[in-house]
């Protein structure tokens, strides 16, 4: 049934480019913001890396957490409450598919953000990384928003969908800003300091930044990351199987 | 000729109530079947239950044979099912290719389109559609696998005038190629003229069954109805021979009776003070009526 899978991603992808609040959250904003924070504070370094790539590495980031969480949880309780959901199932597509096909065109569209903002930063602000740099930074990006993924598909579990944009817009824009995405952890107290470790935003974060600064992979952060998808996927697989049981 | 749908001593039993009772039934292949039934009579569940939506409490329900979630039952069965809105930021024209994506032998756009009634406006969202054209667009949808089955909840319910008309004629065509339907509506005029088997239900069980005409003359009630005049008291129709009910709105009257011949003759040899009269067979709505109220004595 590749072809229905293929006809589905299709559908997801359009209407995720159609949709205006994607547009302004996950492409304006962080373009906005990256330009503005980078001309104000110009040339300065944060934890030895350049800030001017350090930051885009944080909107990059931002950027995709946002349309994460944004367009999965509003658009699975959307359609779950408005009964779209119920047709399907009476359809041929498998079950798996019309989860799998969310996932994997939310992907296709990070990609391309992440090309996107990276294209901005090499062209608009002169940044200068290695190929293996650029490919291992996108790359990060790219597979470690899966947690924020699962949020969003946990968040999608919600009866309301008002409920569920507003509940979506406060937990991506506080993860943000606790994870140090909008201004880097290290101008803020000691306590938000502390309490960022365990927050996956900072964790994703923190794995691109490590790229710039040429130290390794952090296991410790991997690990907190994968954690957190974890435990959002049995969750929300959890609360599906309960609401469906009739 | 084969049965496609059977249900087997079916309950479905949710939440404290008892919403299908020891249902069984065959459905043979190429038949309008319509469920006619009250709200909260079981039709929506059952038809829930017979698309694999809901399981049910006990008994068995076989769909070409198989369960209703298999494979290849998904592939023959479409539906129009209630409360279910369109999906957003999608045409008319994209909703329809998606959903013709999901099936081996999806029928042609271009037919989708036109049993649909929405050629013009397939480049439209399909958020953008009136009431009633959204529901020909989910009629789309249900026929873009090209079903050997065909569910119908409810499916004018919303549409104008016109969409309605437009809507039947597409059905009956449908009908007329071998295909099973089976429709729930509360439309009685509409399940009288479409479906060739009526099933009564009422409070999870079947109370009837059988074709309109069957139906309709099991009941053998005709009535007469007329204007009561300024003399006429209700008084005055008590006691005469041969009145089963008798039913006053304002000064319409309306009489049942199993003899409306005889009936006709004493009201006139009784020289009441009446006009307006019309005898008429009951139509299914009555015949309806007096089963549904039947069953709860």
């Amino acid at each position: 049934m590749m072809k229905s899978m293929i006809a589905q991603c299709k559908a997801e992808i359009l209407r995720t480019v159609r949709n205006r609040r994607f547009i302004v959250f996950s492409i304006v904003m962080p373009v906005m913001f990256y330009f503005i924070f980078t001309s104000t504070l110009g040339d300065i370094k944060v934890g030895g890396v350049d800030w001017k790539a350090y930051y885009l590495m944080s909107m990059t980031a931002f950027g995709v957490i946002g349309a994460s969480i944004n367009t999965l949880s509003v658009r699975f309780a959307q359609e779950r409450t408005q009964g779209w959901v119920r047709l399907i199932r009476i359809t041929p597509l498998p079950n798996g598919s019309y989860v799998l096909s969310k996932i994997l065109s939310q992907s296709v569209i990070n990609l391309g953000t992440i090309v996107f903002m990276f294209l901005i930063g090499h062209f608009a602000k002169g940044i200068d990384l290695t190929l293996g740099e650029w490919i291992t930074c996108g790359l990060w990006i790219w597979i470690g928003v899966l947690p924020f993924m699962a949020l969003g598909t946990l968040l999608g579990t919600f009866k309301s969908v008002e409920v569920v944009q507003v509940a979506a817009n406060i937990v991506y824009m506080s993860l943000s800003v606790l994870g140090g995405l909008w201004m880097p952890l290290t101008t803020m107290p000691k306590i938000m300091q502390d309490i960022a470790q365990y927050l996956p935003s900072y964790r994703f974060g923190q794995g691109a930044w490590n790229v710039l600064g040429g130290v390794g992979p952090d296991w410790t952060g991997i690990a907190i990351l994968a954690a957190y998808a974890l435990i959002f996927m049995i969750l929300s697989t959890y609360i599906l199987k309960r609401q469906e049981a009739v | 000729m084969p049965s496609v749908i059977t249900m087997e001593h079916v309950d479905k039993e949710y939440k404290g109530t008892h919403a299908v009772k020891d249902l069984s039934l065959h459905i043979e292949e190429g038949t309008v079947t319509a469920l006619l039934g009250p709200n909260g009579a079981g039709k929506t569940t059952t038809v829930s239950m017979l698309l694999g939506l809901q399981k049910p409490t006990r008994g068995q329900i076989r769909i070409l044979g198989g369960s209703p979630d298999q494979p290849e039952a998904r592939q023959s069965v479409g539906a129009m099912l209630q409360d279910i809105s369109v999906i957003d930021r999608l045409t008319v024209r994209e909703t329809m290719d998606l959903f013709r994506s999901y099936y081996v032998n999806p029928l042609p756009l271009a037919h989708l389109l036109a049993i649909s009634g929405l050629e013009k406006e397939q480049n439209k969202f399909a958020t953008s559609l009136s009431g009633g054209q959204k529901r020909r667009l989910d009629f789309a949808l249900a026929m873009a696998g090209d079903p050997k089955i065909l569910y119908l909840d409810e499916p004018t319910v919303g549409m104008d005038v016109g969409s309605r008309q437009l809507f039947w004629e597409s059905v009956r065509a449908m009908a007329g190629k071998g295909r099973t339907i089976i429709l729930t509506t509360h439309y009685l005029d509409e399940a009288d003229s479409i479906a060739d088997r009526i099933i009564v239900i009422n409070q999870g069980k079947v109370i009837a069954d059988g074709t309109p005409a069957e139906i309709k003359a099991a009941q053998g009630h005709k009535m007469i109805t007329f204007t009561a005049g300024e003399q006429l008291r209700p008084d005055s129709l008590e006691g005469l021979p041969g009145i089963a009910d008798t039913v006053w709105s304002g000064r319409k009257v309306k009489l049942t009776s199993t003899d409306t011949d005889q009936l006709i003759r004493t009201l006139i040899q009784h020289n009441l003070d009446i006009r307006d009269i019309e005898i008429s067979a009951g139509g299914l709505e009555d015949a309806f009526q007096t089963l549904i109220q039947g069953d709860a004595k």
